[in-house]
């Protein structure tokens, strides 16, 4: 883009057909793309089509589907369905962009959802979430270093009577304290070092 | 075997009748997502394995969520024709001592929460008794159930079954009376007549909106076209609300009979329940229901060899709150992104592919089957003037008793948190109660005596919403509060209109500056003024009620606003900016406990040695004054 000549309008913006991707810096992207291992990954994804095929309104199965398969929406395979459903990528991008479940970046091995429900928040889930951003030194959103933990916010997981909560995977704690968090974490590190 | 006649449909009662209600001990433990985060799963195994070790002839099971979250987990012992006992926050160690117990013949008195001596085939109307006079072994001072005050003034219909049946038996749920209304409607009932009923037990949406369910299925009977839909709406967004979870997770078979009761009514031969991903264990209870209803062809074609057929399918949500409106559900399962569109044309007019559809709440569905069985007037004899019936709430927040409380419309606020949530945790004041979610509103002291229905709650500014019902004491800050569910509605507005995307960011923002201690003068105002231009230029729902939070509180708590403005105070002690922790001296004995827990060394001092907060340091997190065994550490 001319930046001396841009006057900010944004026409071009609203006309850019693959304006829902994210973009990502060159380290990321390559890092991005190597997560996806080609051949075995594109029979998964072929497999997870093929079972929604002929359905109407199959999108968001699908997607749902390779997210939980590999954590994450992974380029390769949205090019992959983009093509099996005659469907733009850009209409594609829309939809996942849209969901919070869906995620356009890898993330951990292990995926922790703190509960910020209205009945967490009153009691004392930000603090929950403070201990776990500094213990594991990521922001809410981000993703470890060794790729081992993302952490995310979720809007109630149902656990609202014995709040505090949070998800780790698919573990759900109750009425959490800021001293058991470590521990908790410290048992999925363990495990994952075995 | 596909059911055919209703001699085939008592075999199987009979069969889970048996199940329920065998001829030996039973263990009940309460499994539901609550129970499990609690420890169920571990008192289960427990169980198990000292069941097993002991070679004890015991059936244990597990069953869907009694309600009472806080005295989780529950475990229940059902002594075959004597009397049910159930048992509180159990410990695995416990559960192996209660075992023993059994096993040796004794009563185990620990952990005891109350008796059942009888138990409510609701849909029958009937009562199973299980023995009279009372068993002599049992300890004369167990509380019964119904004079327990979480239990007392509640009254069971949309989670008649909860923490009663094993939720992945379709037995068990025939067994106490289930699909006998299906089964009545399609063989004695026309469609015509489904909806007078519905209409004349006066029941209400429950998904929050109050729209008389009889009426908006008559919309959609009425409208032209030969293939309908029918949508469980299961998107259970609002925070702080978690009723829907609880009845799929522990009675999903009372969904799909409203359900199927409805198709027949509107005339739809395909439905879809659209739940929540982050649900998962409901999502698995409602397939195995599915399969097993679809097996004893209860869902599917020819129904009870009747010409009407019925298909449902699941539908998981992808983590968006606007998805709960009904127009964004419908684009969601479209496949689309979930971005609502102007009614009308109503769904039940042009839905779901553009045809008639009915979108109903779970709640709602799960009350059809009840009223079909026992009448439109039985029905409407509980509730008030003009909402009528029960419906469930999630009481969660500052109250000693926190769980699923289902009520008869009309009963008071103050009879909610004081009686059935048993007052305020902590001895603290109570300060506000917030219904509704993010649509719903702050409500005050001086309002607890107002009646919980959908015109009483409305005319306070908040509203009766799906069924959260969050309790805050005096150290909740109002503000924060506000800032907290337009962050929530800021983040989940889908962008689509400007009054919501840009109304709900410039509220956040200046409620950011309010908290942060720079609010000027006239803040309030531009607060109000733009709150009402968000509710008034919005196009659904979400936009329309996103300001009801920030109204409420500064209505009925201007106070706090105005000094977080002008004192550049916080009242509550809860906005960072606004306070600051000090060590009172006399107080300090110098234990250290508060300089080990800082996570951040903002804490000077020694064994013995009046210790001291370097406020350059202090994150405010709370944890020294929390851990302060002697007062000594002060928040101002």
């Amino acid at each position: 883009m001319d930046k001396d000549k841009c006057t900010g309008c944004g026409v071009c913006a609203e006309a850019c057909p693959i304006r829902y991707e994210v973009q990502l810096p060159p380290e990321e992207e390559a890092k991005a793309r190597s997560a996806y291992a080609q051949a075995t990954d594109e029979a998964v994804v072929a497999e997870i089509i093929d079972l929604y095929r002929d359905e109407p309104g199959n999108l968001l199965p699908i997607l749902l589907d390779i997210n939980s398969h590999f954590r994450w929406l992974p380029r390769p395979a949205l090019d992959h369905l983009s093509q099996e459903l005659q469907t733009p990528l850009s209409e594609i991008l829309r939809v996942a962009s849209f969901y919070n479940a869906f995620s356009l970046v890898p993330r951990g091995e292990h995926i922790i959802n703190v509960c910020l429900g209205t009945g967490c928040f009153v009691k004392g889930s930000p603090r929950i979430l403070a201990e776990l951003e500094r213990k594991l030194g990521v922001k809410h959103g981000q993703t470890t270093e060794d790729m081992l933990f993302t952490l995310e916010v979720v809007r109630c997981i149902g656990c609202c009577a014995l709040a505090p909560a949070m998800r780790v995977g698919d573990d759900t704690f109750g009425r959490l304290t800021p001293g058991q968090v470590g521990k908790i974490i410290d048992s999925y590190t363990k495990t994952a070092n075995l | 075997m596909k059911l055919t006649s209703l001699e085939q449909l008592q075999k199987i009662k009979e069969k889970g009748l048996q199940q329920t209600y065998p001829d030996k001990i039973k263990i009940m433990v309460g499994m539901a997502t609550c129970g499990i985060s609690a420890g169920a799963d571990k008192v289960y195994k427990a169980l198990e394995d000292k069941i097993a070790a002991l070679k004890m002839d015991a059936v244990l099971e597990m069953t869907g969520c009694i309600g009472f979250c806080q005295q989780e987990p529950l475990v229940d012992v059902v002594y075959p024709k004597k009397v049910r006992v159930s048992y509180a926050t159990m410990t695995p160690a416990k559960a192996e001592a209660l075992v023993e117990a059994l096993n040796a013949g004794e009563f185990f008195g620990e952990n005891v929460l109350c008796r059942i001596d009888q138990e409510e085939f609701l849909v029958e109307g009937t009562k199973k008794t299980y023995a009279n006079p009372h068993p002599p072994e049992l300890p004369g001072d167990v509380p019964k159930y119904e004079e327990l005050p979480f239990f007392k003034k509640q009254v069971k219909i949309a989670l008649r079954n909860c923490g009663y049946i094993h939720p992945e038996r379709i037995e068990e749920y025939i067994g106490r009376g289930g699909y006998t209304a299906l089964h009545q409607v399609l063989t004695g009932m026309q469609p015509e007549e489904v909806i007078a009923q519905v209409k004349d037990s006066g029941l209400r949406g429950r998904g929050g909106a109050g729209f008389p369910t009889g009426v908006k299925w008559e919309f959609c009977r009425k409208a032209a076209g030969d293939l309908k839909y029918i949508i469980c709406n299961a998107d259970e967004g609002d925070p702080g609300a978690f009723m829907d979870r609880g009845i799929l997770e522990g009675d999903p078979h009372a969904v799909i009979e409203g359900m199927a009761i409805g198709a027949y009514a509107i005339g739809a031969s395909q439905g879809y329940v659209y739940c929540r991903a982050e649900y998962p264990l409901a999502i698995h209870r409602l397939q195995i229901a599915i399969k097993q209803a679809e097996d004893l062809g209860l869902l599917g074609d020819k129904i009870f060899g009747t010409p009407f057929s019925f298909k449902l399918k699941i539908r998981k949500g992808a983590g968006a709150f606007v998805c709960g409106e009904e127009t964004s559900l419908i684009a969601s399962i479209e496949g689309k992104v979930g971005e609502p569109r102007p009614r009308p044309p109503f769904p039940a007019q042009s839905g779901l592919w553009g045809r008639p559809t009915i979108i109903n709440n779970v709640k709602t569905w799960s009350h059809i089957a009840p009223i079909m069985a026992r009448g439109a007037e039985w029905y409407a004899g509980f509730g008030s003037e003009t909402s009528k019936g029960t419906t469930v709430f999630a009481l969660v927040g500052k109250v000693n008793n926190t769980g699923l409380v289902e009520i008869p419309l009309g009963i008071t606020l103050r009879e909610m948190i004081f009686e059935i949530g048993g007052g305020i945790a902590g001895g603290r004041a109570f300060k506000a109660v917030q219904t509704g979610g993010p649509s719903g509103g702050c409500i005050p002291e001086e309002f607890l005596d107002t009646p919980v229905d959908y015109e009483s709650l409305g005319a306070l500014g908040s509203i009766m919403g799906s069924g959260g019902m969050i309790v805050m004491d005096e150290r909740d800050c109002m503000v924060d509060v506000a800032k907290y569910f337009i962050d929530f509605t800021k983040d989940e507005s889908c962008g689509k209109c400007t009054p919501c995307r840009e109304g709900t960011l410039r509220l956040m923002e200046m409620l950011e500056e309010v908290t942060a201690g720079r609010g000027q003068e006239g803040d309030i105002e531009k607060l109000e003024k733009l709150s009402r231009v968000i509710k008034k230029m919005s196009l659904c729902g979400l936009g329309q009620t996103a300001p009801n939070p920030v109204l409420s509180t500064i209505k009925y708590f201007r106070d706090e606003y105005e000094a977080h403005i002008w004192a550049k105070k916080c009242p509550a002690h809860v906005c960072k900016e606004l306070i600051t922790y000090r060590v009172v001296p006399d107080n300090c004995i110098g234990c250290q406990l508060c300089r080990l827990k800082c996570p951040v060394e903002a804490i000077t001092g020694a064994k013995k040695v009046v210790h001291e907060i370097l406020q350059e340091k202090c994150i405010k997190c709370g944890t020294c004054y929390e851990k302060c065994k002697f007062d000594a550490i002060v928040v101002e």
